[in-house]
């Protein structure tokens, strides 16, 4: 009796917000745009081995994380080294290489590009960084995270270092996770007043940098109401959806994820996602969550290769598991996922 | 990932390579233990009083020995309130019919039938404040009351006498066994399993410093030793015919640096250290269940496992090849979780839909206990029409 594991389209309700789905296995060379049905409608050759994920830009391109081999940090998660913007046919129309990158970018609307990219932490400062496992730096260094904005021309046309920001007594490292990195940032996004949103997972903090002053306006994380984000967006109504990855939760050790809707004004969530049996819904290390036109949300469960839609009442309205599997480092056959993303057919990308 | 129901079955079955026989399983989602064939079929079932806390095993008169669950008791100045304590050892005959009880309000998580008809069971016990104090690791402030919990061991004989008694906090160093970072302070070990070694030795599993132990049955001395930093939270601890240990590695709150979730299964050499024989799955996230859970090594070699969490038992050989599989399909409420209103704050158990099981046991069709008795799917003929395995097909 032969194994047989689930693959490909395995829910599609009405109330599913029609559109188009992106998504790049790791490990592989290529990725995918399907339609509701699971069906393909395109294929991006990648020249260069994927970090983490790509978005389909409003000019019809993917712009892509890729990992190079010369990486330094190579071992981390999330590791980069090259973004890539390749045109409808693979073609390259733009790179930026800094052996640093790591997990997320943003272009933004002036055609800039935000990246994140590992920095070190000065040694007095990482001294009072409290929590981790005693002794895991790595060859004595915390690393630490930074973002820049590239322009067109590859210049850095601003920067903001997380050192200069974090505290070392509020942004304490995860107490069994290494302190080989500080805060191991994992999303960044640009809000619609030209702020900058980004998720720290290490440090299980999420925070709102002013672009003017660098200054952190806003932050969420009483550890353990939040654990381990995978990535945080801001909401038309102001709120933040959170993903948390669900591993590391105090009080139960199988874990169990969840999107939380959190009110900035109090801190509160106001709607929070989870799965009946929890241990359906993990997502250890790989993860994104979008907020859909209709209200519904999309959710990766990236080390499970599952994306899946639910609506405001909770139920799974859409379920596709990545069927394409792939050697991937030291997680032997997989098909993780790190982010998905769902375009409606009205996206000015997809009219090209 | 969701647990698709049509998969509620035997999913694998590799004649000639699987060893053969019946598969004890008892859902904490009911008060059934159900005997399955290698097809998925339900032969036997025994309807107990109440749920397992935390499973049964078929001893070799054919007997059901079985710790079942109570409702969480009313507040004592100590005991301990995080987790649940069982309302009693049960032995029923094969129709249900009670041959033996044995009650201590302490009683949690496992016990052992022993070679000479006496029965080892684990026990809460409050560690003495002097004790508690030294005891590092864990949340801060996050004992019960004030008071930190470890564990004991009982050995009772049929008549109810206890025989045996051995503490943790006596012979475990506060200083060494740390308890995880990431669990709360007010229980120190979290005993799991026992088990008694052919030379009469006990070997005893305690999750929250995730080590495994052999305790000297003569002078309650701990010999050997083993786990920290190897292993997280691992479960079911047994000895071999080769004398290794086989355990379940959970693997919920691993040290190694990475967040990534997966279970093994470990075979180690007590007198070298060594891990000589592991699962693990590949992706290794598709095995992965980082509570309760259990191991069987079986006569052929092969290896049957318990992945908890999922309901999910499967058979695997020494190469890693799996040879059967199969899913529970009794879902419903946890009954801790069914009794707690439910709200977004993580202390509460998020088991609100599960097939989850503790253990699961295989037993050779010529095993003793079989004798005589009537292993028919066709008795349970309903139970097949909705669970066996024609009802997906």
């Amino acid at each position: 009796m032969p194994e047989v594991k689930p693959s490909g389209l395995s829910l599609y309700k009405r109330e599913a917000y029609k559109g188009y789905t992106l998504f790049a296995p790791l490990g592989g060379r290529e990725v995918y745009l399907v339609d509701m049905a699971g069906q393909l409608v395109h294929i991006w050759k990648m020249p260069v081995e994927l970090g983490s994920y790509g978005e389909l830009l409003p000019n019809g391109n993917l712009l892509y994380a890729a990992k190079t081999s010369n990486a330094p940090l190579g071992d981390f998660d999330g590791a980069g080294g090259s973004i890539l913007e390749l045109g409808r046919d693979s073609n390259l129309v733009w790179k930026y290489e800094d052996q640093y990158l790591h997990h997320a970018f943003s272009r933004l609307p002036n055609g800039n590009t935000l990246v994140l990219r590992w920095i070190k932490t000065p040694e007095e400062m990482a001294q009072k960084v409290k929590g981790g496992l005693p002794n895991t730096e790595k060859d004595g260094v915390m690393w630490g995270d930074a973002i820049q904005e590239i322009n067109p021309a590859g210049k850095v046309v601003w920067e903001w270092k997380a050192y200069e920001h974090l505290n070392p007594e509020v942004d304490i490292i995860c107490s069994i996770c290494f302190r080989n990195q500080w805060s191991e940032a994992n999303s960044l996004s640009v809000t619609y007043d030209d702020n900058i949103l980004i998720s720290f997972t290490r440090t299980s903090q999420i925070a709102l940098i002013s672009k003017e002053t660098g200054k952190i306006d806003w932050r969420f994380g009483e550890w353990p109401e939040l654990v381990h984000p995978h990535n945080a967006c801001l909401l038309a109504n102001g709120n933040l959806l959170i993903f948390e990855a669900g591993v590391h939760i105090i009080g139960y050790e199988a874990g169990r994820a969840r999107i939380l809707e959190i009110d900035r004004s109090t801190g509160e969530a106001v709607w929070w996602y989870d799965e009946p049996s929890a241990v359906d819904f993990i997502a250890p290390t790989k993860g994104n969550c979008q907020r859909l036109p209709n209200g519904n949300i999309l959710i990766c469960e990236g080390d499970y290769g599952r994306i899946f839609e639910v609506n405001r009442n909770k139920e799974i309205v859409w379920e596709y598991i990545n069927p394409y599997y792939h050697e991937y480092q030291k997680y032997g056959r997989n098909n993780t996922l790190s982010h998905a993303y769902r375009y409606g057919p009205d996206y000015e990308g997809l009219k090209s | 990932m969701r647990i698709l129901r049509e998969r509620c079955r035997v999913t694998v079955y590799e004649r000639g390579k699987a060893f053969e026989g019946y598969t004890l399983i008892d859902p904490f989602t009911s008060n059934d233990v159900w005997l399955i064939d290698m097809e998925g079929n339900y032969v036997h079932r025994w309807m107990m009083p109440a749920s397992p806390r935390n499973h049964g095993v078929i001893v070799p008169s054919g007997n059901l020995l079985y710790a079942m669950a109570q409702r969480r008791q009313e507040d004592s100045p100590d005991l301990p309130r995080q987790w649940g304590l069982s309302a009693g050892l049960l032995e029923v005959d094969w129709d249900g019919d009670l041959l033996w009880k044995y009650v201590d309000i302490r009683q949690h998580h496992s016990f052992f039938r022993m070679r000479n008809g006496n029965t080892l069971y684990c026990r809460a016990m409050r560690v003495p404040d002097e004790i508690a104090r030294r005891v590092k690791g864990g949340i801060p402030g996050s004992e019960d009351r004030g008071m930190i919990f470890a564990d004991g061991v009982n050995e009772v004989t049929p008549d109810g006498e206890v025989v045996w008694e051995w503490e943790a906090y006596e012979h475990l160093d506060p200083e060494v066994s740390e308890i995880c970072p990431l669990c709360p302070r007010d229980d120190w070990t979290h005993l799991n399993s026992c088990f008694e070694l052919p030379d009469g030795n006990i070997l005893l599993s305690f999750r929250n410093i995730s080590t495994v132990c052999i305790v000297d049955k003569s002078s309650g001395s701990i010999k050997w030793q083993w786990g920290p930093g190897e292993i997280a939270h691992q479960h079911d601890a047994t000895m071999l015919d080769n004398g290794n240990i086989l355990l379940y590695d959970n693997g919920g709150h691993r040290l190694n640096g990475s967040r990534m979730c997966y279970s093994r299964v470990v075979e180690v050499n007590p007198s070298t250290n060594k891990i000589e024989w592991e699962y693990k799955a590949n992706p290794p996230q598709s095995f992965y269940s980082g509570v309760i859970s259990g191991c069987q090594r079986l006569p052929n070699g092969n290896t049957l496992v318990c992945e908890g969490t999922k309901g999910r038992v499967f058979e695997v050989t020494m190469d890693g090849e799996m040879v059967w599989e199969y899913t529970s399909p009794f879902f419903a409420p946890h009954p801790i979780a069914a009794g707690i209103e439910y709200t977004m704050h993580v202390q509460v158990p998020h088991l609100r839909f599960t097939n989850m099981l503790f253990r699961a046991y295989r037993y050779q069709p010529d095993y003793p206990g079989f004798k005589g008795k009537e292993l028919d799917p066709g008795k349970l003929a309903w139970v097949n029409r909705l669970y066996g395995p024609e009802a997906f097909k």
